[in-house]
């Protein structure tokens, strides 16, 4: 249990025992100082309390652990150790060009305004379909929308590997092309190979990380 | 159990669903998985704005 956690649950049991007492003695309301207490322990606290947890719960969503936990995202954590510098998720997460501890999150979420509510709907619809629908075959889990360039772009624009390319300055074309999102930087032949669930059996793997 | 005077009643059910929320979005918190986040959000939500309604409710009955 982290710190945070600790703190969140120690603050909620404070105000459970202080709901107890005005549950056991709801007398004590009677008094200003009764009603005081009344108002913190029913209304501020809890409010305080929830607010805190869903931040809490809200940062804890974001962790690759998260994200693995459910069967289905299994082979895709496992292609996140494919000992391949061509395979785009591995290479991200092997070198922690994203954090390690937020790799699905950094590159799946929507760099815009209100992303993290609109992935955060994804997943509740994710949890949904696993508990009370077919969930797919992991080779058949299929992006919502095109991976759009913005999320690329978040950390690679502007960035000399980027805007110097040699590849991406080819035709003088390409990179405002690039920028546009009218040229996928996952198009073919480009950085194509991202999860490659369906080739995972022949991979080989990097034994390192220790996530 | 309950208090005969029907405010300092309301406030007692009011605890008690701000005790159950609280307690079960606690225990959520001990787990980082989805299944617990939609528990979190819904039931434990639920059940505090529960609470919260029938404190705020009892504040303004005249009863």
């Amino acid at each position: 249990m982290s710190l945070a956690t600790g703190l969140i649950c120690g603050l909620v049991l404070f105000s459970v025992i202080l709901i107890g007492i005005l549950v056991s003695r709801p007398s004590v309301t009677t008094s200003r100082g009764g009603k005081i207490l009344a108002f913190v322990a029913l209304f501020i606290l809890p409010i305080f309390c929830g607010l805190l947890g869903f931040a809490s719960e809200m940062e804890r969503s974001k962790t690759t652990v998260f994200c693995l936990s459910c069967h289905t995202m299994e082979s895709f954590g496992k292609s996140l150790y494919v000992d391949d510098p061509t395979h785009i998720p591995a290479a991200h997460f092997q070198n922690h060009r994203v954090p390690a501890d937020q790799a699905c999150y950094s590159c799946h979420t929507d760099y815009a305004m209100f992303g993290t509510l609109k992935v955060k709907l994804y997943g509740l619809k994710h949890v949904y379909i696993y508990y009370l629908g077919k969930p797919p075959a992991p080779e058949n889990i299929k992006l919502y929308e095109p991976y759009n360039n913005r999320e690329c772009l978040h950390c690679h624009l502007g960035a000399r590997s980027f805007e110097e390319g040699v590849v991406h300055n080819a035709d003088p074309a390409t990179l405002a092309a690039i920028k546009s999102n009218q040229l996928s930087c996952v198009s073919s032949g480009c950085h194509d190979v991202t999860h490659d669930i369906a080739h995972l059996n022949n991979a080989k793997f990097w034994k390192g990380g220790g996530d | 159990m309950f208090s005969a005077n029907p405010m300092e009643k309301r406030l007692q059910i009011a605890g008690i669903f701000s005790i159950t929320g609280l307690l079960v979005e606690a225990l959520c918190l001990l787990w980082a998985l989805p299944i617990t986040f939609v528990i979190f959000a819904m039931a434990g939500g639920l059940l505090m704005f529960i609470g919260l309604v029938i404190f705020l409710y009892s504040l303004v009955s005249t009863t």
